[in-house]
């Protein structure tokens, strides 16, 4: 073995639990990058083995390699760069036939392929047999049973990787094809190298493209792959090696080329695989109830209600705690800095600027981990694909495929990856459309917003008060996509095409990973943005015209807040502290809250003493339920914070567009908070 | 017939698609080609329908279930 770090590359279909199988190797220690230049997600980790190190990359799970999708160039071009060493190519065994196509599109970029059957223990479950004499003959790559679920495999796995490093071409296959069936003059040499062998017309264009290519480009490796990708058209390849075939190409025989691709796979399934035709009953009957024409949709919403029922009540719950473990550390923090003689300025900014801030935000962690708890749930079983079905009416409506629902159902969590999973669709108009709306998704920073400010004014109705605004921001994304449509009236938009995995008992290490991930990234949020955020806010607030001042209204905040209040006075806002709670919030939304700690001098607002402090400031100054409401409805719809406009100006790759969408946003909170305030108080 | 018409349940199959390239050649990547045997699992009114390719489920939109020509088998 070569004392070189060894570079894998994972890849296979969507669903074939290939993600589980890399954290079961991995853990949560991921480094989760993007390719240079093109938002296409891969995720790297190391693990150790017999004293050598190995590099895994996770790349997107994808069902072929062409160049239709930018996803699919780019785990093309980085399998074939010189980064990869060996390919694992994950299949769920359970579904061989599907999963085999990228396999033999794999093959054919001449690396070294090894093929990690997972799932076998629902193979097992549903008494399928696979011979695994047989499947390596035919296929001529080394194939090793896995599970990722019950970890059982992995090392031989990794094994069989390095000891089949350094093999390119695949040794002796034996086929047992008939010879007779080929008049080829290298069929016998074709059989004994290549699993995929195609029809005599289509190898006699191979050789001659092949040979063509070695004239042209005489470095060129694999050319059997080069010629076969330009049978197929594909654009990507011909535009990188330009060549005049027109008198060979007569049609285009990517289709061709599927086909007989499917119809070696059928004579390796009827080979390898036995007792294939029973059925995953359970699959089904789950099925009947939850993608029912009827029962569908309210199935769907029982399940979104329930999910949010138990972020607030329970995330509440346990969110009591954080808030004495918060209080118990301020007071400690400032008894131990004046016993150090510290000066009130120092102490000021650590207990008002500081703990307020970041612990404000801390103590929303089990909200924040409920939520995402839900969600991994909903992903890793199975459902989430079922939604894009069972929406695919409504969406249809509104002009969007059901499959436009998902970057929206994932707006609840974070807009950032929200706005990522809108690659899933292939129409341009239909991806800025869907961008457009995700932050109307009242995503989970938004939600220390609601809890506070509805808990301040609303009391025992608080959750009512909350949820609503989640239906109001879906209803605001479904309106403005309603316009939309109306605005580009008879287009045709993106087809609904997804697959719906089995289901399945989600899996207690994926979930792990997700939701740690996913709470990695609100802890070291607080610890960055939010930290900063915090000390700015009170650095401007602290410091005014005729420097350090501990009357705020002396402050630069107040003079930059009382600049707008005209502005935000007929939306029950003009005040300069939540003027510039809400500024600040563009950094981060939860910094809305942190900056009220700040702005109103209060320890910690979240803990009951903080709240009826609060509560009768505001009161003071005229900030009513109804000015509450306002603001919620306000801090719902306007600009989403700063991570989300990069990660929309990277996928639409326009600052045009992004710009019109800020204003777009603003003009909507500003209306909608308008006419829910005049009307409010026409009312009451 | 077209494959939106077909019944819950029935096994049908492909003739022929009458879809942009892209998408066609998506389905035929899933292993949906001419020939090829499929279940309608389930349906929806409008033509939306969940499918049954070699094995594995699809959702597919009424868009591509009514240019989809098949016979029943």
């Amino acid at each position: 073995m070569s004392t070189k770090e060894l570079t894998i590359g994972f890849v296979g279909n969507p669903n074939c639990g290939k993600t589980t199988l890399f954290n079961a190797y991995t853990g949560a220690n991921l480094k989760v990058a993007n390719w240079p230049g093109v938002t296409v997600e891969k995720k790297e980790g190391a693990m150790r083995l017999h004293d050598e190190t190995y590099r895994l990359v996770d790349l997107p799970g994808t069902y072929s390699l062409t160049s239709y999708t930018m996803e699919e160039t780019v785990t093309r071009q980085y399998i074939l760069s010189d980064d990869v060493d060996v390919i694992v190519d994950v299949v769920d065994a359970s579904a061989l036939e599907r999963n085999l196509y990228l396999t033999l599109q794999l093959m054919e970029l001449g690396k070294p392929v090894v093929l990690a059957l997972n799932m076998m223990d629902i193979v097992q479950e549903r008494g399928m047999e696979i011979d695994f004499h047989r499947l390596p003959e035919m296929l001529g790559i080394p194939c090793v049973p896995v599970s990722a679920r019950r970890r059982t495999g992995l090392e031989i796995l990794i094994h069989t990787v390095a000891h089949h490093q350094d093999k390119a071409l695949g040794e002796k296959i034996i086929h047992h094809h008939d010879p007779e069936e080929s008049r080829h003059k290298d069929a016998e040499e074709h059989h004994k190298y290549y699993a995929m062998v195609y029809s005599d017309e289509i190898e006699d264009k191979i050789d001659e493209i092949g040979e063509r290519l070695k004239e042209a480009y005489p470095d060129m490796e694999n050319l059997r792959w080069h010629a076969i990708k330009i049978l197929e058209n594909d654009q990507e390849v011909k535009e990188r090696h330009p060549l005049d075939l027109t008198d060979l190409l007569d049609q285009d025989y990517e289709k061709e080329i599927i086909n007989q691709k499917f119809g070696f796979i059928e004579e390796v399934i009827g080979e390898c695989v036995a007792n294939r035709t029973r059925k995953a009953e359970s699959t089904d009957r789950t099925d009947r109830l939850l993608t029912h024409p009827v029962l569908g949709l309210p199935v769907f919403l029982l399940i979104m209600g329930l999910v949010f029922f138990l972020t607030f009540t329970v995330g509440d719950w346990l969110k009591g705690y954080f808030e004495i473990a918060l209080d118990w550390l301020t007071e400690a923090a400032v008894g131990g800095l004046t016993a150090v003689g510290a000066g009130e300025m120092l102490i000021s900014l650590i207990t008002n600027g500081i703990i307020a801030g970041v612990g404000g935000i801390l103590t929303f962690l089990p909200n924040i981990f409920i939520l995402f708890l839900a969600l991994a749930f909903l992903e890793d079983s199975g459902y989430m694909a079922r939604v894009a079905y069972v929406m695919d009416g409504i969406m249809g409506r509104i002009g969007l495929s059901g499959r436009a629902f998902l970057p929206m159902l994932l707006g609840f969590g974070c807009t950032v990856p929200a706005v990522m999973a809108s690659r899933v669709l292939e129409d341009r108009r239909d991806r800025m459309k869907t961008i457009l709306i995700t932050p109307f998704m009242s995503c989970s920073a938004r939600l220390p917003i609601y809890v506070m400010f509805s808990e301040l004014f609303f009391g025992e109705r608080a959750m009512i008060v909350a949820f609503s605004m989640y239906v109001l921001g879906l209803f605001m994304a479904i309106l403005s996509a309603f316009v939309m449509k109306f605005l580009d009236r008879g287009r045709e938009s993106d087809m609904l095409l997804i697959e719906l995995p089995e289901y399945k008992t989600p899996n207690a290490h994926t979930i792990y990973v997700y939701v740690s991930e996913k709470v990695k990234d609100y802890l070291s949020k607080a610890g960055t943005t939010i930290f900063v955020a915090s000390i700015v806010m009170w650095l401007v607030m602290n410091f005014g015209f005729h420097g350090y001042t501990s009357d705020m209204d002396q402050s630069f905040g107040a003079a930059l807040g009382r600049v707008l209040v005209p502005v935000f006075a007929p939306i029950g806002l003009g005040y300069w502290q939540i003027v510039l709670a809400l500024i600040s919030g563009i950094a981060a939304k939860e910094v809305v809250v942190s900056s009220c700690s700040v702005l109103f001098g209060i320890g910690n607002v979240t803990t009951e003493a903080g709240m009826a402090n609060l509560f009768g400031l505001l009161g003071s100054m005229g900030f009513g339920p109804l000015n509450a409401c306002a603001l919620m409805v306000f801090c719902l719809l306007y600009v989403p914070c700063m991570a989300a406009v990069a990660t929309i100006r990277r996928e639409t790759g326009s600052w045009r567009w992004t710009g019109a969408m800020a204003a777009f946003q603003l003009t909507v909170a500003w209306v909608t908070a308008f006419a829910v305030y005049q009307a409010g108080s026409w009312f009451l | 017939m077209k494959l939106y018409e077909g019944q819950k349940g029935s096994t049908l199959q492909v003739i022929h698609m009458e879809l942009p390239v892209q998408t066609e050649r998506r389905l035929e990547v899933l292993g949906m080609l001419e020939g090829t045997r499929i279940t309608v699992v389930n349906r929806k009114k409008k033509g939306a329908m969940i499918i049954k390719i070699r094995g594995t489920r699809f959702a597919m939109g009424q868009s591509i279930t009514e240019c989809i020509e098949v016979k029943e088998v």
